[in-house]
């Protein structure tokens, strides 16, 4: 059996490389990439000539990896949902989405393709941020492994950003109001995430987080949070050897799953569930023997 | 070849479908007319797999799939009432698109293309841009595109709308020539001239509903009032008009100076046996044509008059 590209991946990716916004995106992506550097190395260069620095600037220089990594991460947050939100809708709005759905294709190939295009484009634009991204590792002495774990995390965020965009899209008729619906999805997300942890903090009287703090293992920030610590310091941001709480302050569990880098690969692993349900949701939506009887077409 | 039994589609308390039954046989150049609203695009579109009805069945041939499954999308080819193209996509690399959209191999589609694109006269546009061609290039192209998996069945979504006519002359060629090679084609359109001339069927909807199907010939002589005859009377007209009134299945249509137009539903025989009775009743008759029905004439009797 012949391995073979998801249709919808090769035309996006055919469409995109011929288009001028690629050009555009690359020059803007590499200027910013470009700026957080300088600035990075602007700030490491004060703090080795402060008075608690101890240290010469070589002590320092390794921060420059979370700095531009950091830079990439919301880069690709905000890019993807643009990418992703405007898919099924400017399908819609091309007309060619009637067409896509009369073929053979699956509406989960559909929504999956779509996504899969998008990370693949995020790739190319991490791909081209490398030579900028090796200056961190030559001068501040990290191991590559780092980075094949930074790209392999920035996949995942990709595949979280590109699922609720591709939802959002399948929702809406119209591509700019799928793209501000993602956004506010996204932050939602992120804000829902902590809500349960504030309330038990805020009304419990010793003011613990206890379990509530699981539901964290679902955010983006927080898996994030831990992936630098657990790379830069070795410690969890939870517990572990280097605990910040105690047991009786995070609970049993989160204490537990604290320990080593359980918590970040299990918060991976519950971020690609979240991402593969709202793909199963998008493409349950743009299924037409599935959703609802829908709005009255104009009729001829 | 395409059967579709007790179909429904609600929207709401709308219905856009009320219980359509109807079977297009394997061969036919099926032409489905109806004014707006008649719930044609509907029906197009629950067949296609693109809606889900809300009540009974459609069969191609004699396979039992669903409608929206894989096999029963492999027997449609669909070309919409409208196209949308992808900016910097060539003619090839659309063909091979669809083509893989189909689970075919890019080997296979580039062969087919050839032969697709020569189909539609289209040849030599093979590297041009999709969204350079011209609207009556780019529906040719949507019917090479529908055909590359070689369905059964082809269903054409108003394909000549916003053609200028030179576009829809090339556009009716090509059905022609696709029905002559055996294709089961089935048309929506308001143009219903041209259907008259390229379809050997026709189905008339209004209201969600068939109002009749079959055989264009069959269907005009089914039409109530039957064909519209001009009597032309030199004297005599009051014995003419008496002869008129008594012969059982003829109703006057007008009266005028020396003309009288009745719609008469009878066979040649009885045709000939009222023109006899009139010469024997000393009517001396100048002229006497039956009219040529048309589709238009049938849609506005079956329709109401109904918008087209």
């Amino acid at each position: 059996m012949r391995l073979r590209w998801n249709p919808i991946v090769r035309k996006d990716l055919q469409v995109t490389a011929r288009s001028m916004r690629l050009s555009w995106g690359l020059f803007a992506y590499e200027t910013v990439l470009t700026i957080t550097f300088l600035l990075a190395l602007a700030v490491i260069q004060q703090m080795s000539r402060g008075f608690y620095s101890g240290s010469n600037v070589y002590g320092y220089l390794i921060y420059l990896f979370p700095a531009l990594s950091i830079a990439q991460v919301c880069i690709v947050a905000l890019i993807v949902p643009v990418i992703t939100a405007s898919a099924i809708s400017g399908e819609k709005e091309r007309q060619t989405f009637d067409i896509m759905l009369t073929t053979c294709m699956s509406p989960f190939s559909i929504v999956s393709g779509k996504v899969m295009s998008a990370m693949l484009r995020i790739l190319f634009f991490v791909a081209a941020g490398m030579p900028i991204m090796a200056l961190a590792f030559v001068v501040g002495g990290l191991s590559w492994s780092y980075l094949l774990y930074f790209v392999l995390t920035i996949i995942l965020l990709s595949l979280l950003s590109g699922s609720i965009g591709i939802l959002c899209s399948a929702f809406c008729r119209r591509s700019i109001t799928a793209v501000i619906i993602s956004y506010v999805f996204y932050f939602v997300i992120y804000g829902l995430t902590f809500l349960p942890m504030l309330l038990r903090t805020f009304f419990s009287r010793n003011g613990y987080a206890g379990e509530s703090m699981l539901l964290l293992l679902f955010n983006p920030i927080v898996f994030y949070e831990e992936f630098f610590m657990q790379l830069m310091a070795g410690e969890s941001i939870f517990g572990g050897d280097g605990s910040h709480f105690t047991r009786s302050e995070v609970g049993f569990l989160t204490y537990h799953l604290a320990q080593g880098r359980v918590w970040m690969f299990l918060s991976a692993a519950c971020i690609f569930l979240l991402a593969f349900l709202f793909l199963l949701a998008a493409a349950w939506k743009v299924n037409p023997m599935h959703s609802s009887s829908g709005r009255r077409r104009k009729e001829r | 070849m395409l059967y579709i039994n007790d179909l429904t589609k609600n929207y709401g308390s709308f219905t856009a479908v009320n219980h359509l039954s109807l079977h297009i046989p394997e061969g036919d150049l099926f032409g489905f007319v109806g004014p707006n609203g008649a719930g044609k695009t509907t029906t197009i579109r629950i067949v296609c797999g693109l809606l889900r009805a809300s009540g009974g069945s459609v069969r191609i041939g004699s396979t039992a799939a669903a409608v929206g499954s894989r096999a029963m999308k492999r027997m449609i080819g669909y070309v919409p009432d409208f196209f949308g193209v992808y900016d910097n996509l060539k003619v090839r690399e659309y063909m091979d698109l669809y083509g893989s959209m189909y689970g075919m191999y890019s080997r296979d589609i580039a062969k087919l293309t050839d032969d697709l694109l020569e189909l539609v006269n289209l040849s030599d546009k093979k590297e041009v841009y999709v969204d350079t061609l011209s609207r009556g290039m780019k529906q040719r192209l949507c019917v090479a595109r529908a055909l590359l998996h070689n369905p059964s069945l082809l269903i054409l979504d108003e394909p000549n709308s916003g053609l200028d006519p030179r576009a829809r002359v090339e556009m009716k060629e090509l059905l022609k020539n696709l029905h002559s090679m055996g294709k089961t084609i089935v048309i929506s359109s308001h143009i219903l001239s041209e259907l008259s001339e390229m379809c050997n069927s026709i189905g008339i909807m209004n209201h969600g509903q068939l109002i009749t199907a079959g055989k264009i010939e069959d269907i005009m002589q089914q039409v109530a009032g039957g064909k519209r005859m001009h009597i032309q009377v030199a004297s005599g007209m009051e014995s003419a008009v008496r002869i008129m009134k008594e012969q059982a299945g003829a109703r006057i249509e007008s009266v005028r100076e020396n003309e009288i137009i009745i719609l008469f539903g009878g066979a040649d025989e009885e045709i000939s046996a009222l023109i006899g009775r009139m010469i024997q009743e000393q009517v001396v008759l100048t002229g006497f044509y039956r009219e040529e029905g048309s589709l238009e004439s049938l849609f506005m009797q079956l329709t109401g008059g109904g918008e087209q």
